[in-house]
Protein backbone atom coordinates (compact mmCIF):
# COMPACT_ATOMS: atom_id res chain seq x y z
CA UNK A 1 0.00 0.00 0.00
CA UNK A 2 1.11 3.44 -0.80
CA UNK A 3 1.75 6.18 2.25
CA UNK A 4 1.30 9.83 1.40
CA UNK A 5 2.29 12.10 4.71
CA UNK A 6 1.61 15.52 4.31
CA UNK A 7 2.71 18.26 7.01
CA UNK A 8 -0.03 20.03 8.70
CA UNK A 9 0.43 23.26 10.57
CA UNK A 10 -2.05 22.13 13.68
CA UNK A 11 -3.27 18.95 15.89
CA UNK A 12 -6.68 19.73 14.72
CA UNK A 13 -5.89 19.22 11.39
CA UNK A 14 -4.68 15.97 11.73
CA UNK A 15 -6.17 12.89 10.38
CA UNK A 16 -5.38 9.60 8.37
CA UNK A 17 -7.19 8.38 5.39
CA UNK A 18 -7.07 5.01 4.17
CA UNK A 19 -8.21 3.79 0.76
CA UNK A 20 -8.62 0.10 0.89
CA UNK A 21 -10.80 -2.75 -0.80
CA UNK A 22 -11.49 -4.42 2.64
CA UNK A 23 -10.78 -3.77 5.93
CA UNK A 24 -8.12 -6.57 6.64
CA UNK A 25 -6.60 -7.08 10.28
CA UNK A 26 -3.48 -5.06 9.47
CA UNK A 27 -5.89 -2.12 8.26
CA UNK A 28 -7.78 -2.97 11.93
CA UNK A 29 -4.23 -2.41 13.30
CA UNK A 30 -3.50 0.44 11.83
CA UNK A 31 -7.17 1.89 12.69
CA UNK A 32 -6.55 0.71 16.29
CA UNK A 33 -3.27 2.46 16.90
CA UNK A 34 -4.04 5.40 15.40
CA UNK A 35 -6.97 5.89 17.27
CA UNK A 36 -4.74 4.92 20.22
CA UNK A 37 -6.68 2.28 20.94
CA UNK A 38 -3.79 -0.53 20.78
CA UNK A 39 -2.40 1.92 23.30
CA UNK A 40 -2.04 0.01 27.09
CA UNK A 41 -0.89 1.40 30.22
CA UNK A 42 -0.51 0.05 33.55
CA UNK A 43 -2.93 -0.26 36.07
CA UNK A 44 -3.23 -2.19 39.28
CA UNK A 45 -6.52 -4.31 41.22
CA UNK A 46 -5.71 -5.75 44.57
CA UNK A 47 -2.08 -5.47 44.71
CA UNK A 48 -1.52 -7.08 41.16
CA UNK A 49 -0.46 -5.06 37.92
CA UNK A 50 -1.67 -5.55 34.51
CA UNK A 51 -1.45 -3.77 31.50
CA UNK A 52 -4.76 -2.34 30.47
CA UNK A 53 -5.86 -2.12 26.90
CA UNK A 54 -7.19 1.48 26.24
CA UNK A 55 -9.93 0.22 24.00
CA UNK A 56 -10.95 -1.98 27.34
CA UNK A 57 -11.70 1.40 29.03
CA UNK A 58 -14.78 3.10 29.57
CA UNK A 59 -13.99 6.20 31.65
CA UNK A 60 -11.09 7.48 33.70
CA UNK A 61 -11.28 9.20 37.21
CA UNK A 62 -9.82 11.28 39.44
CA UNK A 63 -10.88 11.40 43.29
CA UNK A 64 -8.99 12.76 46.25
CA UNK A 65 -5.69 13.04 43.72
CA UNK A 66 -6.29 9.05 42.79
CA UNK A 67 -6.86 8.09 39.44
CA UNK A 68 -9.37 5.26 39.14
CA UNK A 69 -9.99 3.25 35.36
CA UNK A 70 -13.64 1.85 34.31
CA UNK A 71 -13.73 -1.67 32.35
CA UNK A 72 -16.80 -4.00 31.87
CA UNK A 73 -14.27 -5.95 34.18
CA UNK A 74 -14.24 -3.53 37.09
CA UNK A 75 -12.74 -0.71 38.44
CA UNK A 76 -8.94 -0.36 38.87
CA UNK A 77 -6.29 2.24 39.84
CA UNK A 78 -3.00 3.49 38.29
CA UNK A 79 -0.46 5.87 39.29
CA UNK A 80 -0.98 8.20 35.89
CA UNK A 81 -2.40 11.15 36.33
CA UNK A 82 -5.53 12.27 34.23
CA UNK A 83 -3.93 14.79 32.31
CA UNK A 84 -0.75 12.29 31.43
CA UNK A 85 -3.88 9.50 30.47
CA UNK A 86 -5.68 12.75 28.14
CA UNK A 87 -2.02 12.82 26.36
CA UNK A 88 -1.31 9.34 26.10
CA UNK A 89 -4.46 8.18 24.93
CA UNK A 90 -5.63 10.82 22.79
CA UNK A 91 -7.87 9.92 20.21
CA UNK A 92 -11.42 9.22 21.42
CA UNK A 93 -10.30 9.98 24.94
CA UNK A 94 -11.80 13.04 25.84
CA UNK A 95 -11.87 15.06 29.12
CA UNK A 96 -15.66 15.59 29.79
CA UNK A 97 -15.09 17.18 33.39
CA UNK A 98 -12.80 18.23 35.21
CA UNK A 99 -11.87 15.21 36.83
CA UNK A 100 -13.10 12.99 34.00
CA UNK A 101 -12.20 11.04 30.45
CA UNK A 102 -14.74 9.19 28.73
CA UNK A 103 -14.01 6.72 26.21
CA UNK A 104 -16.16 7.98 22.87
CA UNK A 105 -16.55 4.88 21.85
CA UNK A 106 -18.17 3.31 24.49
CA UNK A 107 -20.98 6.03 24.61
CA UNK A 108 -24.35 5.08 23.80
CA UNK A 109 -26.16 8.16 23.68
CA UNK A 110 -26.03 11.45 24.95
CA UNK A 111 -28.84 13.71 26.29
CA UNK A 112 -28.52 17.74 27.40
CA UNK A 113 -30.41 18.91 30.60
CA UNK A 114 -32.04 22.07 30.87
CA UNK A 115 -29.55 22.88 33.26
CA UNK A 116 -26.40 22.41 30.29
CA UNK A 117 -24.99 19.62 31.29
CA UNK A 118 -25.06 16.57 28.94
CA UNK A 119 -26.17 13.11 30.18
CA UNK A 120 -23.95 10.55 28.55
CA UNK A 121 -25.38 6.82 28.43
CA UNK A 122 -22.77 4.26 28.24
CA UNK A 123 -22.77 1.05 26.56
CA UNK A 124 -22.86 -0.63 29.90
CA UNK A 125 -25.69 1.95 30.74
CA UNK A 126 -23.93 4.03 33.69
CA UNK A 127 -24.26 7.99 32.94
CA UNK A 128 -21.56 9.52 33.32
CA UNK A 129 -22.17 13.84 33.15
CA UNK A 130 -20.25 15.69 30.21
CA UNK A 131 -19.61 19.44 31.37
CA UNK A 132 -21.34 22.04 28.59
CA UNK A 133 -17.42 23.67 28.86
CA UNK A 134 -15.98 20.53 27.73
CA UNK A 135 -18.66 19.59 24.76
CA UNK A 136 -16.69 21.70 22.10
CA UNK A 137 -13.62 19.36 22.43
CA UNK A 138 -16.01 16.45 22.23
CA UNK A 139 -17.91 17.66 19.51
CA UNK A 140 -13.82 18.47 17.93
CA UNK A 141 -12.85 15.10 18.25
CA UNK A 142 -16.14 13.31 16.89
CA UNK A 143 -15.35 15.63 13.80
CA UNK A 144 -18.30 17.42 14.08
CA UNK A 145 -17.12 20.93 16.32
CA UNK B 1 -11.31 33.01 34.83
CA UNK B 2 -14.09 30.81 33.63
CA UNK B 3 -16.50 32.47 35.72
CA UNK B 4 -15.00 35.75 34.10
CA UNK B 5 -15.27 35.27 31.06
CA UNK B 6 -18.95 33.98 31.34
CA UNK B 7 -19.74 37.51 32.93
CA UNK B 8 -18.17 38.83 30.26
CA UNK B 9 -20.44 37.04 27.81
CA UNK B 10 -23.08 37.34 29.91
CA UNK B 11 -22.94 40.74 30.20
CA UNK B 12 -22.68 41.33 25.94
CA UNK B 13 -26.01 38.95 25.33
CA UNK B 14 -28.10 40.48 28.07
CA UNK B 15 -27.35 44.33 27.36
CA UNK B 16 -27.72 43.31 22.98
CA UNK B 17 -31.11 41.63 24.35
CA UNK B 18 -32.61 44.95 25.77
CA UNK B 19 -30.81 47.16 22.65
CA UNK B 20 -32.86 44.67 20.98
CA UNK B 21 -35.91 45.62 23.37
CA UNK B 22 -36.07 48.73 22.51
CA UNK B 23 -35.39 48.23 19.22
CA UNK B 24 -38.97 46.48 19.33
CA UNK B 25 -40.30 49.21 21.41
CA UNK B 26 -39.46 51.67 18.56
CA UNK B 27 -41.00 49.59 16.17
CA UNK B 28 -43.95 49.00 17.87
CA UNK B 29 -44.66 52.90 18.92
CA UNK B 30 -43.73 54.18 14.95
CA UNK B 31 -45.40 51.77 12.88
CA UNK B 32 -48.55 50.87 15.31
CA UNK B 33 -48.98 53.66 17.28
CA UNK B 34 -47.74 56.17 14.79
CA UNK B 35 -45.08 57.68 17.30
CA UNK B 36 -42.70 60.00 15.33
CA UNK B 37 -38.90 57.73 15.24
CA UNK B 38 -37.14 60.67 14.60
CA UNK B 39 -37.98 62.34 17.77
CA UNK B 40 -36.64 59.04 19.54
CA UNK B 41 -33.03 59.64 21.46
CA UNK B 42 -30.53 58.30 23.16
CA UNK B 43 -28.42 59.63 25.67
CA UNK B 44 -25.51 58.32 26.54
CA UNK B 45 -26.66 57.34 30.40
CA UNK B 46 -28.85 55.25 28.97
CA UNK B 47 -26.48 53.29 27.22
CA UNK B 48 -24.39 52.66 30.06
CA UNK B 49 -27.26 51.94 32.04
CA UNK B 50 -28.42 49.41 29.54
CA UNK B 51 -24.20 47.45 29.72
CA UNK B 52 -24.77 48.25 34.04
CA UNK B 53 -28.11 46.05 34.03
CA UNK B 54 -26.85 43.60 31.73
CA UNK B 55 -23.67 43.40 33.97
CA UNK B 56 -25.42 42.80 36.92
CA UNK B 57 -28.32 40.44 35.67
CA UNK B 58 -25.11 38.57 33.98
CA UNK B 59 -24.60 37.69 38.22
CA UNK B 60 -27.60 36.45 38.77
CA UNK B 61 -26.77 33.79 35.48
CA UNK B 62 -23.74 32.95 37.03
CA UNK B 63 -25.49 32.30 40.21
CA UNK B 64 -28.04 30.25 38.40
CA UNK B 65 -25.37 27.54 36.29
CA UNK B 66 -23.01 27.14 39.47
CA UNK B 67 -24.36 23.95 40.14
CA UNK B 68 -26.55 22.10 37.60
CA UNK B 69 -26.18 18.30 39.21
CA UNK B 70 -29.45 19.18 40.70
CA UNK B 71 -32.59 18.00 39.82
CA UNK B 72 -34.80 19.20 36.67
CA UNK B 73 -37.17 20.73 39.39
CA UNK B 74 -34.95 22.14 41.64
CA UNK B 75 -33.26 23.60 38.68
CA UNK B 76 -36.68 24.84 37.12
CA UNK B 77 -37.43 26.54 40.45
CA UNK B 78 -33.69 28.24 39.86
CA UNK B 79 -34.51 29.27 36.19
CA UNK B 80 -38.14 30.99 38.11
CA UNK B 81 -36.05 32.63 40.49
CA UNK B 82 -33.67 33.90 38.10
CA UNK B 83 -36.42 35.07 35.84
CA UNK B 84 -37.97 37.38 38.38
CA UNK B 85 -34.75 38.78 39.70
CA UNK B 86 -33.92 39.58 36.69
CA UNK B 87 -37.18 41.06 35.87
CA UNK B 88 -36.48 42.96 39.30
CA UNK B 89 -33.14 44.31 37.92
CA UNK B 90 -34.31 45.60 34.40
CA UNK B 91 -37.68 47.57 36.22
CA UNK B 92 -35.47 49.34 38.88
CA UNK B 93 -32.86 50.14 36.44
CA UNK B 94 -35.53 51.40 33.81
CA UNK B 95 -37.41 52.77 36.95
CA UNK B 96 -33.76 54.78 38.05
CA UNK B 97 -32.81 55.75 34.43
CA UNK B 98 -35.90 56.47 33.10
CA UNK B 99 -35.98 53.53 30.23
CA UNK B 100 -40.04 54.29 30.50
CA UNK B 101 -41.93 57.15 31.86
CA UNK B 102 -45.37 55.95 31.73
CA UNK B 103 -47.58 52.73 32.32
CA UNK B 104 -47.51 51.54 28.87
CA UNK B 105 -44.24 51.88 28.09
CA UNK B 106 -43.84 50.12 31.61
CA UNK B 107 -46.29 47.26 30.58
CA UNK B 108 -44.54 47.44 27.28
CA UNK B 109 -40.63 46.82 28.80
CA UNK B 110 -42.65 43.78 30.57
CA UNK B 111 -44.07 42.25 28.13
CA UNK B 112 -41.15 42.26 25.84
CA UNK B 113 -38.34 41.35 29.01
CA UNK B 114 -40.89 37.97 28.95
CA UNK B 115 -40.91 37.56 25.44
CA UNK B 116 -37.01 37.80 24.70
CA UNK B 117 -36.56 35.79 28.25
CA UNK B 118 -38.42 32.75 27.15
CA UNK B 119 -36.73 33.36 23.33
CA UNK B 120 -33.60 32.97 24.61
CA UNK B 121 -34.35 29.66 26.74
CA UNK B 122 -36.47 28.20 23.76
CA UNK B 123 -32.99 29.17 21.63
CA UNK B 124 -31.04 27.64 24.05
CA UNK B 125 -32.97 24.41 24.50
CA UNK B 126 -33.10 24.15 20.51
CA UNK B 127 -29.20 24.09 20.18
CA UNK B 128 -29.02 21.65 22.90
CA UNK B 129 -31.41 19.35 21.12
CA UNK B 130 -29.22 20.08 17.78
CA UNK B 131 -26.18 19.16 19.46
CA UNK B 132 -27.28 16.18 20.92
CA UNK B 133 -28.21 14.81 17.47
CA UNK B 134 -25.11 15.90 16.26
CA UNK B 135 -22.79 14.02 18.47
CA UNK B 136 -25.26 11.18 18.63
CA UNK B 137 -25.02 10.69 14.80
CA UNK B 138 -21.30 10.64 15.42
CA UNK B 139 -20.81 8.09 17.87
CA UNK B 140 -23.16 6.05 16.10
CA UNK B 141 -19.74 5.46 13.42
CA UNK B 142 -17.28 4.75 16.12
CA UNK B 143 -19.41 3.01 19.22
CA UNK B 144 -17.46 -0.36 20.18
CA UNK B 145 -20.39 -3.28 20.62
CA UNK B 146 -20.32 -5.12 23.85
Amino acid sequence: MRVHIEKVDSKDQEEAVIKAVEITDEISGAVELLEGDAKGFAVSKDGKTYILKASNVYYIESVDKKTFVYTRQGCYDTKYRLYELEVLLGGYFVRCSKSMIVNLRKVRNVKSQISGRIDATLINDEVVVISRGYAKEVKRRLGIG
Amino acid sequence: MNKLKLWFEQTAIISFSIFVGILIEGLVYSVFLGDDLSAFSLSWFHILSVILAGAICSVMTILLFIDTNILKNKFTVKIIIHCLSVYLIIVLFGWFFKWFTKLSSFIMVSVIFFLVYAFVWTVSLWIYKRDDNKINKALNGIRDEE
